[in-house]
């Protein structure tokens, strides 16, 4: 039995290839039964996103090489794609390889953006797909089953998907990070720029109780106010209405500063003191710097948040770094549960015993028999190996049985019959 | 030989070890080990504390090296309620170490003050002793989870400030949420050094007739608990860093008025 995968992904291929490739859920279920022929690939799945296409297959041979050939002439068939159109693309993973790249794809570790969450659902549909189409058996069972542990185990003791890798989520991230919450929090947001409308539906999103909006051109203010239901507000009210926001964000095209320190101080003052956080994406700046310098308010422009962005990619990467450790070690101990799915060397370890034990007692009463001719000492060799394969059979039979079955019991119950290591 | 504060303090060590693992490592298995011995640890930290007590019969607060046991086990309490009522990992990372070392300090320190405990447990304010050391105890690990809350703050308030994040940044309580723990952690703590120094007048007056000494300890006390009443006092317009830097600064005069003036003598050097 041997595990198998084929494919290419972002790295390995153009979108041109990758695009001619895919599959959509009904394809998967369609082809899949065309793939698995019960001999030489015995289960299969299908990972289709728009930056992967991998097969993933077990095979009831011993060489990888076959079932490699027969995947990808099966993604040429199915595909209707010339195989030299992306054989240069394909990279071929087999047994442990395989089982690594599974797990570092559900765990998003071969993600374009490290730690994005999509590619998770992604494989939790391939696999659904599979189930529905009825190739997927014992050995993809324990596989994807593990492959979604590790990436739970990952996600949960990684920082790899923790921190926002775009403007919007990092102004999110910043948010809690002041406010704990953001629920109940109000937003203030100045002028009309997409970014800003962006942050401003993240930060809704993400719990923002109140959205007032304010622009030069009231018209803006009230359109953009009804798209993202926040409250339009004049613009001559600005000072007055600073001191209610939590959260402001400032997106004008205005050349000179809208908030100034003095305005700043007025709204720190009404608010109590409690903090604020301004977020400026306008060029030229909109906020004065000097805003930042005063105590429980916090500035970040455009700089700011792109330098945050790149630090939490850099961040990521690190993560990663753990996340590969966490894979390895999965990996070795799903190698470990496959050598007891792998009913071979049991079959093999049983035969040898008992030929073992045949051999043995030939040896003690040979003297006994006296001098023999060569045809007769084949004669009695075969007479024993053919008395013990006649044995062995029925038992094999019964464990081959036991196994398909997934009577793990029994299986134990004879391997300790027969005092076979596991 | 103190066995079962022995065993207390392997069981804080581990917790504390586990506690900066499951910090560095985001481990939540790790965390629960943590949590776990902590927990025993406590168990066992309070099965020390009340065998004291009715082996010696009397309340055994009293010396050097009954003080800082207590004090950790009175941080370990602190720890538990902030943890119950935040949700918060991170003060563990940085409280858990320290109950470990105060209960090894504990452990170092020798023991000359049991002849004397007696004395000064004396008379009709005999019951008024215990009460006063255990609420100035008690103060003191509230205003230690104040520091802590405040370091929290200010260190990220400068990475915010400054727009640089560490890796500590992000395993850290909000701003918002360490703000609360220090400013609630801050009226409890004040409330039990007002009523400490209450008890300790009243105690004093009823062994010397004064209630005031002009020892250093009491001085430095005052003056802890004037800071923690402006602080209180200027809440709101202090909210935020000053507050932070007041509930650091506090803690070095609590910390003074702890350690600093047994070496300057006085009524209150017993040990």
């Amino acid at each position: 039995m041997s595990i198998i995968l084929v494919g290419l992904n972002h790295k390995t291929a153009p979108v041109e290839v990758r695009e001619r490739l895919a599959f959509t859920d009904e394809a998967c279920a369609e082809t899949l039964q065309s793939l698995v022929d019960g001999e030489l690939i015995s289960e299969g799945l299908i990972v289709s996103t728009c930056n992967r296409v991998e097969v993933l297959a077990a095979t009831r041979g011993v060489s990888g090489d076959e079932g490699t050939a027969r995947i990808s002439s099966f993604l040429s068939e199915t595909r209707r794609v010339p195989h030299q159109f992306f054989g240069e693309h394909l990279y071929t993973h087999a047994d442990e390889e395989a089982v690594r790249h599974v797990f570092r794809v559900a765990s998003s570790l071969d993600s374009m953006v490290v730690g994005e969450p999509q590619v998770l659902g992604q494989v939790r549909r391939a696999y659904s797909n599979a189930v529905t189409a009825g190739t997927a058996g014992r050995v993809l069972h324990r596989l994807v089953h593990h492959a979604l542990h590790v990436a739970k185990r990952v996600r949960a003791e990684t920082g790899i998907a923790a921190s926002a890798v775009s403007i919007s989520f990092t102004a999110v991230e910043l948010g809690r990070k002041i406010f704990g919450t953001l629920k109940g929090t109000t937003v203030l947001v100045i002028g009309a720029g997409e970014m800003a409308e962006l942050a401003a539906q993240h930060l809704a999103g993400a719990g923002a109780s109140r959205i007032l909006v304010t622009n030069r051109t009231t018209e803006t203010a009230e359109q953009l106010a009804r798209k993202i239901k926040g409250t339009a507000l004049d613009f001559s009210s600005l000072p007055a209405h600073l001191a209610e926001a939590d959260i402001v964000i400032c997106s004008t095209a205005a050349d000179e500063y809208v908030v100034t320190p003095e305005m700043a101080r007025e709204a720190l003052a009404a608010r109590q003191r409690r903090p604020a956080f301004f977020i400026d994406i306008s060029v030229p700046r909109n906020v004065d710097p000097a805003v930042g310098e005063l105590d429980n308010l916090f500035v970040f422009d455009v700089d700011d948040l792109e330098a945050v962005v790149a630090s939490n990619i850099r961040e990521r990467e690190r993560e990663a770094e753990r996340a590969e450790l966490i894979v390895e070690s999965e990996v070795m101990q799903f190698q470990q549960a496959l050598r007891s799915l792998d009913l071979g060397p049991t079959v093999a370890a049983l035969r040898q015993k008992l030929e073992e034990i045949a051999r043995a007692e030939l040896k003690r009463q040979r003297t006994r028999l006296g001098e023999l001719t060569p045809e007769q000492e084949r004669a009695v060799e075969a007479l024993l190996m053919s008395t013990v394969n006649k044995i062995s059979h029925p038992i094999i039979s019964r464990l081959r049985r036991s196994h398909d079955t997934g009577e793990e019991e029994d299986l134990k119950a004879w391997r300790n019959t027969f005092g076979l290591e596991e | 030989m103190n066995y079962l504060l022995l065993a207390a303090l392997a069981a804080y060590v581990n917790a504390a070890v586990h506690a900066i693992l499951a910090f560095a490592y985001k481990r939540r298995s790790v965390e629960r080990v943590a949590m776990v011995s902590l927990g025993v640890g406590f168990a066992l930290h309070t099965a020390a504390f009340l065998r004291d007590w009715i082996q010696d019969g009397r309340y055994p607060l009293f010396g050097l090296r009954e003080t800082l046991s207590f004090l950790a086990w009175t941080l370990v309490v602190a720890y538990g309620l902030a943890h119950f009522r935040y949700q918060i990992k991170a003060l563990g990372t940085f409280l858990i170490p320290l109950v470990a070392f105060l209960v090894t300090a504990a452990m170092l320190v020798r023991t000359t003050a049991d002849a004397r405990a007696g004395t000064v447990a004396e008379g009709a304010a005999g019951w008024v002793f215990p009460i006063h050391t255990t609420l100035l105890i008690f103060s003191y690990a509230a205003f230690f989870v104040v520091f802590a809350a405040s370091a929290m703050y200010l260190w990220q308030e400068r990475e915010l400030k400054l727009k640089t994040f560490s890796a500590l940044f992000h395993r850290l309580p909000s701003l918002t949420t360490v703000d609360d723990i220090g400013s609630t952690a801050a009226g409890i703590g004040f409330t039990l050094l007002s009523l400490g120094i209450v008890t300790g007048a009243i105690l004093s007056s009823q062994q010397t007739g004064r209630i005031w000494h002009n020892d250093p300890k009491e001085v430095f006390a005052l003056i802890t608990w004037l800071l923690y009443l402006t602080m209180i006092h200027y809440r709101i317009q202090w909210r935020g860093r000053k507050s932070a830097l007041v509930g650091v600064a506090g803690f070095g005069l609590v910390l003074f008025t702890f350690l600093g003036t047994r070496l300057m003598g006085g009524y209150h050097v017993f040990g």
